[in-house]
């Protein structure tokens, strides 16, 4: 038998006028948890959708515990006991945990479903999993954290022995990641293999014990974790070396430029005041849920605030819609560039002149000979790969596609530009280069509130953290004094203290 | 600030004949030059004169198409504007009947047009999360509901005096009508505005993604409520030149002309998902549905049949894109091989 319980040679993959896939190779050994590294874009997953019998390829092998297997369909991954939990777990919001778990291999009796039995067989997996959730709850009252246990506890009741976990820990905080650091040693105890795509490195050094890197649709190599440093990896990744990642320039820091003071909203967050000066770039961190993403959507007129102030340059502003905020100078890039930032399947020219096409149109009559000229102008100044300004968006990697949601900022005379995890899904060299945007922003007199979970990106890019836990300000530090150990324990303080005096 | 790579990003569009040529607006006018010979193949009565004798009562329907369109392009949908014409004449002719000046009976058809849109556009744009397809389902029951009340028991309404009406239903040389005219304004107005001002390519980014044109600084509602609204003032207009045709309402009037509106919209390439099509495209359609009509009218086809036909015109017409997506696909795997 083969030492492998898996194993792909020469996988190719052809879309229609690109090479998703040239001639890649993995293997994975039983019980072993194996990360999936590259840059997006590098084919992994669709090198995971191969191996999930989602897409054929069209050249290569693929052998379970020696045998070669040829998938038809996902089903016959299924049978063959191969699982992947997504990023974004792909539930049934309405239906309960055990209704999801068990959907589409339900246990039945003479046609007729068994409840009580999948019910306690979902339990079991919960517990299985230290879940603190019961198999009857309400899938869509879970967090994303839950749900991926369950999307695990799916696969683990269909027997599977390979588990795929495609990025697992990016919509999760450090807590909920822990715990799922944890689940992972136990399957691993249980000899299910893993394979484990994730950008975060921390993750990698936490979990796998080897690290296999894909770049540009080809197998790069791979390497045990233990023999691999920092720098080889981001090299193996990204074909070049990257010699700063936070790229920060030293900044005059100028006058207050935006001050929020006792901003409430009623269930979401209550008293919070910081400020932002000129050529400052503030970090705004805590965990997920803590209401960050809330306060700065008030700021910007999404949602309206029940009290508290807002200044802008000293003089109160009252902003009841994004236009108000864009026309005082705030602009806010969202978190989900798919769904809030960006319109898809609208050319990068269109996208980045939507906010500002009123300030190059006469009469309401758009000039479009203008609007390219800007796009094509901006587009540059952010560095995106693209060919032409006409290319949809959706045609970019998320590093790009990010930069084109700066892009959008830069046409306008901004005073605050606010990013919320500005680096989500990006790959480590786009990283490197929007970090590079942010600082030429604030050497160019923009005060900048950056929003993210990902503590070295706080650490490396703010002049100032506030730190955010349970819908309240909890602490601030300067440049000097943060450390991830005193955030940590700014961002859990009150939970922590509401559970003592519980 | 450049590029640190000095990578440079094309901006000028590629114009292809090609591509012009082969667009659906095109496909349209073969087609509508293809119906026109077809007409005159079926019926020796199928002539310039008779075709725009027979067009007012469906260049009426064309009025409702031009801002239905834009409710498609919205991703939104008005199902009640059937029943805001029906509405709409039904006061026109009872305050005509009073004996009142012209305007008024005018300044009447369209006031009432209009409260009806806005009524469906303070709804929808109060309550956001309820779906344009059912709330404008309500009111389409409710106007009608009115309508009815207002008609009484005889369930219609006579002009008592046709001057006023007459006078708009006339003809330019005694053969094209005036209606030709106001609807050739408005479909120019309404084409330019979707396709060169700013509130048009609102409406695109509003119907493709609402949140992310929200999120960057685009009026939704308030664009949401304007062409509600306008719907509702282009089914006064379509009650007046209607009325100026059967010289009465009744509880049908308007019956169905939600429906025609949406088709011609469609069949023009208005995609009901939101975002896509042009307006020029479900104009040609309108023409192109209406000379169909015509010819079928004239043979004396049974208008069950000429519905059946439309129908299946429509689905083949919302089709052909797939089919040819296909195809295309098909191609470029042969050229592989």
């Amino acid at each position: 038998m083969s030492e492998y319980i898996l194993e792909l040679k020469g996988i190719t993959k052809i879309f229609p006028g690109v090479k998703a896939l040239n001639n890649v190779q993995f293997q994975l050994k039983k019980g072993e948890v194996h990360a999936l590294m590259g840059e997006n874009g590098a084919g992994k997953s669709t090198f995971i959708k191969v191996i999930t019998g989602v897409h054929k390829a069209e050249e290569g092998e693929m052998f379970l515990n020696g045998e070669k297997v040829d998938f038809k369909g996902p089903k016959d991954a299924q049978a063959a006991g191969i699982a992947a939990v997504y990023q974004h777990p792909t539930s049934y919001p309405d239906l309960s945990v055990a209704e999801n778990i068990f959907m589409g291999h339900e246990i039945k009796k003479n046609g007729i479903m068994q409840w009580k039995q999948m019910n306690e067989e979902a339990d079991k997996l919960l517990a299985q999993l230290d879940a603190d959730f019961k198999s009857t709850a309400e899938m869509g009252t879970l967090s994303v954290a839950q749900q991926q246990m369950v999307e695990i506890a799916k696969a683990l009741s269909t027997n599977a022995r390979i588990i795929i976990l495609d990025e697992p820990t990016a919509a999760l905080t450090n807590n909920e990641s822990e715990k799922l650091y944890r689940i992972v040693d136990k399957l691993r105890e249980e000899e299910v293999s893993i394979i484990f795509i994730s950008h975060r490195f921390e993750d990698m050094y936490r979990l796998a014990t080897r690290v296999t890197v894909f770049r540009d649709s080809q197998y790069i190599g791979t390497y045990d974790v233990d023999g691999i440093t920092n720098a080889d990896l981001i090299k193996a990744m990204v074909g070049r070396e990257i010699k700063d990642l936070f790229p920060k320039p030293e900044v005059q820091i100028g006058a207050e430029l935006l001050k929020i003071e006792g901003l409430s909203r009623t269930g979401f967050y209550k008293g919070v005041s910081f400020s932002v000066h000129a050529g400052e770039i503030v970090g705004l961190t805590g965990l997920v849920g803590a209401g960050r993403t809330e306060v700065v959507e008030s700021v910007c007129g999404i949602t309206r605030a029940k009290e508290g102030k807002v200044f802008l340059e000293g003089k109160e502003i009252h902003v009841k819609k994004p236009a108000d905020a864009m026309n005082l100078g705030i602009i806010l890039l969202p978190e989900d560039r798919q769904r809030t930032g960006l319109i898809l399947n609208w050319g990068l020219g269109r996208n980045v002149t939507l906010p500002t096409m009123g300030k190059y149109a006469r009469m309401g009559f758009t000039d479009d000979k203008k609007e390219r000229g800007v796009a094509k102008d901006l587009l540059e100044s952010v560095d995106t790969k693209a060919v032409t300004i006409f290319d949809p968006a959706s045609s970019l990697s998320g590093g790009n596609q990010q930069k084109v949601v700066v892009a959008k900022a830069l046409g306008q005379k901004m005073k605050v530009v606010i990013m919320d995890e500005p680096t989500k899904g990006v790959d480590v060299g786009a990283k490197a280069e929007i970090y590079q945007i942010m600082g030429d922003l604030a050497k160019q007199g923009y005060g900048i509130i950056l929003i993210s979970s990902e503590m070295p990106e706080i650490l490396g890019m703010s002049d100032r953290v506030v730190v955010m836990c349970n819908g309240k300000v909890t602490g601030e530090l300067k440049r000097g004094e943060a450390t991830q150990e005193k955030i940590l324990e700014l961002a859990m303080e009150k939970s922590k203290r509401e559970e003592e005096g519980r | 600030m450049a590029g640190k790579s000095g990578r440079t990003i094309a901006h000028v569009p590629e114009k292809s004949v090609k591509k012009t040529l082969l667009c659906w607006e095109s496909m349209l006018v073969v087609l509508f030059i293809f119906i026109n010979i077809f007409g005159q193949g079926i019926s020796p009565n199928y002539q310039a004169s008779n075709v725009l004798r027979e067009m007012p009562r469906y260049l009426a329907e064309m009025f409702l198409m031009l801002p239905m369109a834009y409710l498609l392009v919205l991703g939104e949908i008005d199902i009640s504007v059937g029943a805001t014409v029906c509405l709409s004449a039904t006061m026109a002719c009872m305050v005509c009947n009073t004996g009142a000046p012209f305007i008024v009976v005018i300044l009447t058809a369209l006031a009432v047009g209009t409260a009806c849109g806005l009524l469906n556009g303070i709804i929808l744009t109060k309550f956001t999360e309820l779906p344009p397809m059912i709330v404008t389902l309500g009111t389409q029951i409710m106007f009608r509901g009115i309508a009815e009340i207002t008609l009484g028991s005889g369930g219609s309404v006579s002009l008592q005096n046709t001057e006023g009406f007459r006078a708009i239903s006339g003809r330019v040389g005694g053969l094209i009508p005036y209606v030709f005219f106001v609807l050739l304004i408005f479909a120019v107005i309404f084409t330019v505005v979707l396709a060169k001002t700013t509130f048009g390519r609102s409406m695109y980014a509003i119907g493709t993604n609402r949140q992310a044109a929200y999120y960057s600084g685009v009026p939704v509602q308030k664009y949401r409520l304007i062409v509600y609204t306008v719907m509702g003032t282009m089914a006064g207009l379509c009650a007046l030149f209607l009325t100026a045709y059967l010289y009465g309402a009744n509880t049908t009037t308007g019956n169905g002309f939600e429906m025609d509106a949406i088709a011609m919209a469609v069949f023009g390439g208005i995609a009901s998902t939101g975002g896509k099509g042009r307006l020029i495209g479900g104009i040609i359609s309108g023409f192109v549905i209406i000379c169909l009509r015509v010819a079928l009218g004239l043979i004396n086809m049974n208008p069950q049949l000429i519905l059946i036909i439309l129908g299946i015109l429509l689905i083949l017409a919302v089709m052909l894109p797939n089919v040819s997506a296909q195809i295309g696909q098909m191609r470029k795997k042969a050229m592989k091989k």
